[in-house]
C-alpha cells in the first residue's frame, strides 16, 4: 500500500504531457526585469542605480526584513533603470531593468558541472551561504529556505521531507530534475539534514513518475556508498492524489502527523523543502551559485509535441519572450497559466517576466477552464468528501456570503489551504473558493489583530 | 361526560394561572434597566439599520446619542439633519446642521474610454477580482464593475449602466451612509458634499500612473498635469501622485478647470445648461 | 480566443454536474422501471406518464411564472421526482391522482422552499403520502392490471401486498411465500417494489458512478436486520423475519433511491448514518407495532425533518483538529 494523506483529495487526469521533453537551457534576451518581490515577506531593497555595471549572480537587491531575501541579477550588463513595472497580475512593482551585454559571471561562482559531493563542516556558514544566494522554497510559497532552517529554539526537526510529489497536473519541471540532477538534489538535502541536526530525510514522490523513483534512489544508493552524511535519506513513492504535494498533506502521508490549526510544520518536527529548493541549496552552498535559475514547462493540450518544452530560464525574462521562443501562443489558448492548474496564477501580463519560482506556462482551451454557469446547491457534499483538510466549503461559502465571521472561524476557515479541490468538484459551478479565499483573509486578520492586543 | 369537560376547563384553568405567574416573576426579576430616552430617541430614526453613523444599528445609535456629551459627534447620514433635529430635541440639547453629503463614483472609465485587455472569469464580486489582479483594463485604479456597491447598497440609490459598465447612484435616494465607499476595494467611491442646487465638480478619476501610462490605459483619466491647479482661483485643487483632487469645502463651482482639463476628467454636474463650454453634463 | 481569461484558481474543473449527477440517477431507476412496465403494461405507462409530464410541465411553470426565475428543468431533477412519484404507486392508480400527487411533491413540497436545493422533505415522499392518506382506496387497490409478460398472477387477480399480508394474519398467513419471488418479481404493491434485483442493479450504477455514498443505504438495511432479527429471535411467530422485512415493501426502492436524496439528507458520512438508523428504526416500528402495514415513506419524512439538527451536530473529521 502506497502512501497517502487521510482526509479528502481529488484525482484529476495528470496530464504530464511533457514529462520526457528534456530540461534545455533559454539563451537570454537583450534585456531583463528583475522583479525585487519575488519572495514571500519584504519586497528587497534595490542596491544598484540607472548606469550601474553588474556581473551576472551579482546582489542587486538586499532583504528589507527578517522574512525577506536577496535578489541576484542573472545576467552581466548595465542597469537601464529601477522602478515599478507590472508583474503578472498587473499590479506595479519594483523592477530593475538591466541591457544585457555578453554573459560575465561574478567571481567565486563555481561555474563547471563536476559535482561536489562531500558537505562542509561549518552549518552556520552553510544557512550563511543560503541566505546570501537568495535561496527561497520553489514549491509555490517562495518562503525564504534559511528561515525555515532555523527551527525556533525549542523545537527540533525530526524529518525533512523533500517534495517531489509534483500533483498538479501538467508540471513536469521537478519530475525532469530528478531524473537529470538526482545527485544535485540528494546531496542538497543531506545539506539541509546536516543543518536541521541530522534528522533522516524523505524525498516524497508520487507513483506517476516511476522514472524519478528509480533514478533518485539509485542516486541515494550511490552517494550513500561513495561518501558520508548520507545516511538516512530515502525515496518514498506516495499515491497519485492531488494535493499530495500540499505542505500539510505531505506530512500527513509520509510522518502520520497532522499540524495543528494555525501552526508551523516544525510543531511536529517537520521541515518540508522542495526538491528544486534542494537542487538551489546545492548550488549556492557546492558551488556558490545564486538561485537565478530555475526550471519551468511550457505544456499545454493544445500544443504540438515539439512545442512541449522544459526550460532552465533565467529570472528576469519576459513571459511573453519564452513564449515567443517555445514556439508562440497557441490560438485555441484562452487562459495562460504560470504555475499549475490547479493552483497556479492566470496571467493577465504576459509582459511580466520570470521569477524565482516560476514553474510554467501553461495553456488551457476555452473548453477546459471556462467555468459553468452557478446553480443551486444541491448538498450533495462533494466538496466536503474532496476537501483535503475535512472542511466543508459548503458552509463555509454561505456563512461568507452572509458575513458570518465567527461561524467563518468556528468551522475552520482558517485552515483552508486555497488547493481548489472544492471548486474543482462542485457539480453546480459554486465558486466556492473565490468566496471562501477572501472570508479566510478576514478571519486570519481577526485572529491576528487579536493575539495583537 | 360533564366531569370530563369540567376537568378539562379546570386543568387549563390552573396552567394557564400557573405559567402567567411563572411569566411575571421572570420578566420582574430579569427586567433590564433603560434609559427610556433611548426608546424616543429611536422612535426619531429611520430604523434602516444601516451602520451609516459607524454604530451597530438604529437602536445602538440611538443609546450613543443619548450617553454621548456632544451631539456634533453624532450624526445620521441616512435622516440627516431633519433627523438630528428631531433627535436634540428629545434630548433637550443643540446640534449644528451638517452639510448634506452624496456618493460619488469617481472614475470615467466607459467600455469606449477604457478598452478591456482580459476576460475576467472568475466570481462577480469585486473582492474578489481585486484580490486577484489589477482588472480587465489596462487601468489598475479604477472601478472593477462587478457591483459590490450595488449589493450593499440599502436604499436601492445605486445601479449598474449596462451601457459604460460603471454604477450610477441615484442622487435622490443616496442616504450617504457609506457602505459603498466601504465595500469598494478600489476606494473609487467618495462622499462629497452635495452643494449648491446640487452642483458639484469633482475629478472623476483615481488613476496613479503616470500621465503617459494613465492615457494609455483609459482616454478620460487624470493624467496629472496640474493645469486645473494652476488655474483654480480657490486653491481646491491639489495634484498628489499623478492625480488632481477638488476640496469640495474650498471649491466654489467656478468650474475653470473643468474648461481646463485636457482628457475632461474633471466633471462638473448638475448645473443649468447655459454655456456651451461644458462638456460633461450627467 | 481574442483576449485571454483571467480568473481566480482552480482553473480545471470536473466534467460531473448537477445535471450529470441526475441525469445517472434516472439511468439507475431504468432497470426498476422496465420492470414495472414489463408487468404492469399500459397502466403503468400511463401513470409514469402522467407523473413525469406534469413534474416536469410544474416545474416548468412555477419557476418561469410564479418565481419569475431561471428555468430548472433542464438538471433532469423534476424527472427524478416524476419516475420516484410513479414508481411508488400502484399501477392501478387514475391518472388525476397521480396529478395531484405531482401537484403537491413539486408544487408544495419542493417549490414553496425555494427549489432545488432548498427543499426540506423528498418531493417524491410528500407527494406519495400526501396521496395515501388522501385517497387510501386508490393508494391501496393492488389489483394487478394486465402486464406484457408474467402472467403468474392472473389478470385481475386482487392481492395484497406482503407486508399487508402479514399485519392482517400475522407470520402464519405468510406461510408458503417463496422469497425468491420477491427477488426477481410478481408480489403485490407499488410499481417500484415489484423487484428487488432491478433496485440492486440501480444501486450498484449509483455507487459506480460515484453519485451517492453507500453510507445512508447500508445503515438502513443494518439497522432493519438487527431490529427486526431481535424481535424475530425472540418470537418467530409473531414477528416477521430480517429477510423478508429488507426485501418486501418500499425498503429498498426507499433507502437506495429516497432516502439518499442530496438535498434532504445530512452531508456528513456519521450524518449519514445517524440518519440511516433512525430511518430503519421508524420503519420497524410503524410494520410491528403501527396502524400501517408499511412505514418507510413515513421514517424517510420524519428522518429529513432531523436533518438540518443532524448537520448541525455531524461534521466532518478536520485535519490537525
Amino acid at each position: 500500500m502506497l502512501k497517502t494523506f487521510s482526509i479528502g483529495g481529488i484525482h484529476p487526469s495528470d496530464k504530464k504531457i511533457s514529462k520526457d521533453c528534456k530540461i534545455e537551457v533559454l539563451p537570454v534576451p537583450s534585456k531583463v526585469y528583475i522583479s525585487v518581490a519575488q519572495h514571500l515577506g519584504a519586497p528587497a531593497t534595490p542596491i544598484v542605480k540607472a548606469g550601474d555595471k553588474v556581473k551576472a549572480g551579482q546582489v542587486i537587491a538586499e532583504p528589507a526584513g527578517f522574512i525577506s531575501a536577496y535578489v541576484h541579477s542573472s545576467v552581466s550588463g548595465t542597469v537601464k533603470s529601477v522602478g515599478p513595472r507590472k508583474d503578472l497580475a498587473g499590479n506595479n512593482v519594483m523592477h530593475i531593468e538591466i541591457d544585457v551585454e555578453g554573459d560575465e559571471w561574478a567571481e567565486g561562482i563555481d561555474l563547471s558541472e563536476d559535482i561536489v559531493a562531500s558537505i562542509p563542516e561549518d552549518n552556520k556558514a552553510i544557512l550563511e551561504k543560503i541566505k546570501l544566494n537568495g535561496v527561497v522554497g520553489l514549491g509555490g510559497a517562495t518562503f525564504p529556505a534559511h528561515v525555515k532552517l532555523c527551527p525556533p529554539p525549542g523545537k527540533k526537526a525530526d524529518c525533512l521531507i523533500l517534495n517531489g510529489a509534483e500533483c498538479e497536473p501538467y508540471l513536469t519541471s521537478d519530475n525532469r530534475i530528478m531524473l537529470e540532477r538526482s545527485k544535485e538534489i540528494v546531496i542538497g538535502a543531506a545539506i539541509m539534514k546536516q543543518v536541521l541536526g541530522g534528522c533522516p530525510a524523505v524525498i516524497g514522490i508520487e507513483e506517476n513518475k516511476p522514472e524519478a523513483i528509480a533514478a533518485m534512489k539509485q542516486a541515494v544508493s550511490e552517494l550513500q556508498a561513495s561518501e558520508k552524511g548520507y545516511d538516512g535519506i530515502s525515496v518514498m513513492p506516495l499515491k497519485k492524489k492531488y494535493p499530495q504535494g500540499g505542505e500539510k498533506q505531505l506530512i500527513d502521508a509520509v510522518m502520520k502527523r497532522q499540524v495543528k490549526s494555525m501552526g508551523l510544520p516544525i510543531d511536529v518536527g517537520a521541515v518540508v523543502q522542495n526538491v528544486a529548493t534542494s537542487l538551489a541549496v546545492y548550488e549556492a552552498v557546492q558551488k556558490n551559485m545564486p538561485l537565478v535559475t530555475n526550471v519551468l514547462t511550457v505544456t499545454g493540450d493544445c500544443l504540438p509535441m515539439e512545442n512541449q518544452h522544459n526550460y532552465k530560464f533565467r529570472i528576469g525574462m519576459p513571459l511573453s519572450y519564452i513564449a515567443e521562443y517555445a514556439g508562440g501562443i497557441p490560438k485555441e489558448a484562452a487562459k495562460i497559466i504560470s504555475g499549475g492548474p490547479m493552483m497556479g496564477k492566470a496571467i493577465a501580463n504576459l509582459d511580466a517576466t520570470t521569477v524565482k519560482g516560476s514553474s510554467s506556462l501553461l495553456y488551457l482551451t476555452p473548453e477546459q477552464t471556462v467555468r459553468g454557469v452557478e446553480s443551486a446547491c444541491i448538498r450533495c457534499g462533494k466538496c466536503a468528501e474532496a476537501c483535503p483538510m475535512g472542511l466543508e466549503p459548503f458552509l463555509l461559502q454561505k456563512y461568507a456570503r452572509n458575513g458570518m465571521m465567527e461561524e467563518l472561524e468556528d468551522n475552520a476557515v482558517q485552515d483552508c489551504i486555497e488547493c481548489g479541490c472544492c471548486l474543482y468538484s462542485c457539480p453546480a459551478n459554486i465558486p466556492l473558493l473565490d468566496i471562501i479565499r477572501i472570508a479566510k483573509g478576514d478571519v486570519i486578520k481577526i485572529i491576528r489583530g487579536r493575539g495583537q492586543r | 361526560m360533564t366531569q370530563t369537560i369540567i376537568w378539562t376547563i379546570a386543568i387549563l384553568v390552573i396552567l394557564g394561572v400557573v405559567l402567567a405567574v411563572v411569566l411575571y416573576v421572570v420578566a420582574e426579576k430579569f427586567k433590564v434597566e433603560e434609559d427610556p430616552r433611548i426608546d424616543d430617541v429611536e422612535k426619531e430614526l429611520p430604523g434602516a439599520n444601516c451602520g451609516g453613523c459607524g454604530q451597530a444599528g438604529c437602536r445602538a445609535f440611538a443609546q450613543f446619542c443619548v450617553e454621548s456629551e456632544d451631539l456634533d459627534k453624532c450624526f445620521c447620514p441616512v435622516g440627516g439633519n431633519d433627523v438630528m433635529q428631531k433627535v436634540a430635541a428629545v434630548l433637550g440639547r443643540e446640534v449644528a446642521a451638517k452639510e448634506p453629503m452624496v456618493a460619488v463614483v469617481r472614475c470615467n472609465g466607459t467600455c469606449e474610454n477604457r478598452p478591456k485587455i482580459n476576460e475576467y472569469g472568475g466570481y462577480q464580486s469585486c473582492r474578489v477580482k481585486a484580490s486577484l489582479y489589477s482588472g480587465d483594463t489596462g487601468c489598475s485604479f479604477g472601478c472593477l464593475g462587478c457591483g459590490d456597491c450595488v449589493e450593499v447598497c440599502q436604499f436601492g440609490a445605486i445601479s449598474m449602466d449596462p451601457q459604460t459598465g460603471l454604477p450610477i447612484v441615484d442622487e435622490e435616494k443616496c442616504t450617504a451612509c457609506g457602505a459603498c465607499v466601504k465595500a469598494c476595494p478600489k476606494g473609487v467611491i467618495e462622499l462629497r458634499n452635495k452643494g449648491r442646487r446640487n452642483m458639484r465638480v469633482y475629478v472623476s478619476c483615481v488613476n496613479k500612473d503616470k500621465g503617459a501610462a494613465a492615457r494609455k490605459a483609459c482616454t478620460a483619466a487624470c493624467i496629472g498635469c496640474s493645469k486645473c491647479a494652476k488655474v483654480c482661483p480657490f486653491d481646491a485643487i491639489t495634484v498628489e501622485n499623478n492625480l488632481a483632487y477638488i476640496d469640495f469645502t474650498k471649491c466654489r463651482l467656478c468650474k475653470k478647470c473643468v474648461a481646463e482639463c485636457p482628457t475632461g476628467a474633471i466633471h462638473a454636474v448638475n448645473f443649468p445648461v447655459v454655456e456651451k463650454s461644458v462638456k460633461k453634463e450627467e | 480566443m481574442d483576449r485571454l481569461i483571467v480568473s481566480p484558481s482552480p482553473h480545471l474543473h470536473t466534467k460531473t454536474s448537477t445535471k450529470s449527477l441526475m441525469r445517472d440517477v434516472v439511468i439507475a431507476l431504468l432497470p426498476a422501471v422496465i420492470v414495472s412496465v414489463l408487468f404492469y403494461g399500459w397502466s403503468e405507462l400511463l401513470v409514469l406518464g402522467v407523473s413525469v409530464a406534469s413534474c416536469v410541465l410544474l416545474e416548468f411553470l412555477i419557476t418561469k411564472y410564479l418565481l419569475k426565475g431561471a428555468c430548472t428543468i433542464g438538471d433532469w431533477s423534476a424527472v427524478i421526482t416524476g419516475v420516484l412519484l410513479a414508481l411508488n404507486l400502484p399501477a392501478t392508480t387514475p391518472w388525476w391522482v397521480v396529478f395531484i400527487g405531482a401537484v403537491v411533491a413539486i408544487g408544495v413540497a419542493k417549490m414553496t422552499f425555494g427549489g432545488i436545493g432548498q427543499n426540506l422533505f423528498n418531493p417524491a415522499i410528500a407527494g406519495r403520502v400526501f396521496l395515501l392518506i388522501s385517497f387510501p382506496t386508490y393508494m391501496t387497490d393492488w389489483t394487478k392490471p394486465a402486464g406484457f409478460i408474467g402472467n403468474a398472477l392472473s389478470d385481475g387477480y386482487t392481492g395484497a401486498t406482503p407486508l399487508g399480508i402479514a399485519k392482517e394474519g400475522g407470520v402464519a398467513a405468510l406461510e408458503g411465500m417463496d422469497y425468491l419471488q420477491t427477488l426477481f418479481f410478481n408480489i403485490g404493491g407499488s410499481a417500484g417494489e415489484l423487484s428487488a434485483i432491478a433496485l440492486l442493479i440501480g444501486f450498484v450504477y449509483l455507487l459506480a458512478r460515484k453519485v451517492i455514498r453507500p453510507y445512508i443505504t447500508l445503515s438502513i438495511w443494518a439497522t432493519v436486520i438487527v431490529f427486526s432479527g431481535i424481535f424475530w429471535l425472540i418470537s418467530p411467530e409473531v414477528y416477521t423475519d430480517p429477510v423478508f422485512n429488507l426485501l418486501t415493501g418500499g425498503l429498498l426502492l426507499g433507502s437506495i433511491f429516497m432516502a439518499t436524496d442530496y438535498v434532504t439528507s445530512p452531508m456528513s458520512n456519521w450524518g449519514g448514518v445517524i440518519f440511516g438508523v433512525g430511518i430503519g428504526v421508524i420503519t420497524m416500528l410503524i410494520r410491528y407495532f403501527g396502524a400501517y402495514p408499511e412505514g418507510v415513506s413515513f421514517a424517510i419524512l420524519i428522518m429529513n425533518s432531523v436533518v438540518p439538527l443532524i448537520n448541525k451536530v455531524c461534521h466532518a473529521k478536520k485535519y490537525g483538529r
